[in-house]
């Protein structure tokens, strides 16, 4: 069996990163925020950015103990044909979403690639900035879809151990966990700008999860000095198939691992999405997350035709509407910012391929 | 009267604007007014004329007596710099450029190399051109040669809160610099803004330290005070440092004539 990377057990340079993570830290959560806090406020001023999930498709072959989408889970199966893809862009513009992210489930015959190109064109016509959130791809077709309009890549390890990560990963093609591990590499290599990276809270030990991710991000920023990087912080949520994590998550672990992430990473954005509740989200805002997920729907069609009592990937928490979480960021001072980005600056990026960045592992 | 000339256009405020971090336009709209800036830069990126109330250019461009410098932050490369001064002069009608091109989305240093390319395709084009560059003096030499019409080195990486770190380079390229030099980034208090102003740049421009400030209006205003005491004191004519003492009656006149 492939060794994991180096980076990923280095425990170089975390200490400090590990003292704030713990619980049991002598740094108390309230010193953490008022120097999350003024990190923000100096470096990303009084903003936060915007965008929403557009789920594509809920067809997926893999396994995954802990996902509503999961092959042996009942839901309905169905993926939008281009017209109501156009219908859903539509419906977000009028929400004033300008920032979007493409989901599927794993790759399929009838959600492969060909489809998310296809899907990824049709979003660049309206909206500036395009992501996908889908299967690990080739450097080949990460260019592609660069070509096509996309800037950004999210993919979210899921946990970063790889005991966990086999038992959790029952079938399918997601069960590789190094060629997932690699995939933000490939998508940098194929001239995609942004990644975002993840572990879905709840999956395995928070601090050591929360200490491989920061590893993960800190190794990228290095590897891959052109890329934008970001770092999101999903908690487990509901499901239809009722898994249960066996961590759970509090808001104060949940709050001192994104401050951390703040002190840790001055410049990095880190993201906050539906998942949460609004009096959580409200009260990060401001004091390490750079964006937001808004007025999110996370079923397949969820924007044009509204409720159609399907249940999504998982259930969300902040249901408020775009205009109401606009208020509320507004009522404590900060600026929803849905435009931040250009159609101009579209396009493959130029990234060298750094010597040794993929092969690295244990001697 | 002791006007910042930039190409033909001629400004009275030697302080400029940015605009991208302020809990909302009223709010950066009342430091602009606050700042008595003539110059304010807004990001291609927060053009939204689709949606006006995410939109920064429509305000700004409304405000009397403000000249609009569109800037290519979130540029990567000097053909999509290029590609955001065409899109950004049709939209806003404005000739400046503040050339940004930050291929690293984390600490956003320029890239010197992209940044020159874009500089000289620009400025060939007509474009006044403001790049944003480290503080380097042979590349700021090298972009006053191919016809940028100012040049905008860093004090500090942008959002540091620094001050003037690069304080030593700065004196250079203002003493070389034939074109206007204009610290950009960096500066955390008005009394930066004075000390770079006495230092002889010919203008500052500010964003987080406004922004990000307790009363964004209040310290646009400390802003343009020390700005302009800065600039008073360099035409003034600063005293001359020294690390002896000089007392002011001469100590050896006892020994009359040299003869």
């Amino acid at each position: 069996m492939k060794e994991v990377p180096a980076w990923l057990v280095d425990e170089g340079s975390t200490a400090e990163m590990r003292r704030m993570l713990s619980s049991d830290s002598p740094v108390d959560i309230e010193t953490l925020a008022a120097r999350a806090r003024a990190i923000t406020l100096r470096r990303f001023g009084r903003t936060i950015s915007l965008y929403a999930p557009l789920y594509l498709s809920n067809h997926c072959p893999s396994g995954c103990a802990y996902c509503g989408f999961a092959s042996d889970r009942t839901t309905l199966r169905r993926r939008l044909e281009e017209d109501e893809i156009r219908r859903e862009i539509a419906a977000m513009k009028k929400l004033g979403i300008r920032d979007i992210l493409l989901l599927t489930g794993e790759r399929t015959a009838v959600a492969g690639f060909d489809y998310l190109r296809r899907a990824v064109e049709i979003a660049a016509e309206e909206m500036p900035r395009v992501s996908v959130e889908t299967f690990p791809m080739s450097v080949e077709e990460y260019r592609e879809l660069a070509r096509c309009g996309c800037t950004g890549v999210t993919i979210y390890q899921e946990t970063y151990d790889r005991g966990r990560y086999e038992e959790l990963h029952r079938w399918g093609p997601k069960k590789d966990f190094l060629h997932r591990l690699e995939t933000p590499e490939r998508a940098l290599e194929g001239g995609i700008k942004t990644v975002g990276i993840g572990a879905l809270l709840g999956l395995s030990e928070p601090v050591e999860e929360a200490l491989r991710l920061y590893r993960h991000a800190r190794h990228l920023a290095k590897t891959w000095w052109r890329a934008g990087i970001s770092a999101s912080f999903p908690r487990m949520r509901p499901e239809q198939g009722g898994w249960q994590p066996p961590f759970n998550v509090s808001d104060h672990q949940l709050a001192r691992m994104i401050l951390a992430f703040r002190i840790g990473l001055p410049d990095m954005d880190l993201a906050l999405s539906t998942r949460e509740r609004a009096s959580f989200r409200d009260g990060m805002a401001g004091l390490g997350v750079t964006r937001m997920s808004i007025a999110s729907k996370t079923t397949v069609g969820g924007y044009d035709e509204g409720e159609t009592g399907e249940r999504g990937q998982f259930d969300i928490s902040d249901e408020r509407s775009a205009g109401e979480f606009c208020q509320a960021l507004r009522n404590r001072g900060i600026e929803p910012v849905f435009k931040n980005w250009d159609g101009a600056y579209n396009g493959p990026a130029t990234q060298i391929i750094p010597t040794g960045g993929l092969k690295e592992t244990i001697p | 009267m002791d006007a910042l000339h930039i190409g033909s256009h001629t400004f009275n405020s030697r302080l400029i604007l940015g605009t991208g971090k302020f809990s909302s336009t009223d709010v950066m709209l009342r430091a602009v007014r606050a700042s008595k800036a003539e110059l304010v830069t807004v990001a291609l990126r927060r053009f939204n004329r689709e949606q006006l109330e995410d939109d920064l250019f429509g305000p700004l461009s409304q405000l009397e007596g403000i000249t609009l410098m569109p800037n290519t932050s979130g540029a990567s490369t000097a053909a999509e710099a290029v590609k955001a001064a065409h899109i950004s002069r049709e939209l806003s009608g404005s000739p400046f450029i503040k050339v940004e091109i930050h291929p690293n989305p984390q600490h956003l240093m320029p890239d010197p190399i992209e940044t020159f390319e874009a500089a000289k395709i620009l400025a060939s084009e007509g474009f006044l051109v403001m790049p944003y560059i480290s503080a380097d003096p042979v590349l700021a030499k090298r972009l006053e040669e191919v016809g940028c019409a100012s040049v905008m080195p860093l004090g500090a990486a942008i959002g540091s809160g620094r001050g003037l770190s690069t304080a030593g380079m700065l004196e250079i390229i203002i003493r070389e610099s034939a074109i206007p030099v204009i610290v950009d980034a960096g500066l955390r208090a008005p009394s930066e803004a004075a000390r770079a102003m006495e230092m002889g740049c010919s203008a500052v421009l500010v964003n987080s330290a406004i922004a990000a400030a307790e009363n964004p209006e209040e310290m646009a205003a400390a802003f343009r005070d020390g700005t302009s005491a800065g600039r008073r004191a360099y035409r003034a004519g600063l005293m001359t440092e020294s690390g002896d003492a000089v007392p002011t009656s001469p100590l050896t006149s006892f020994l009359g004539e040299r003869r």
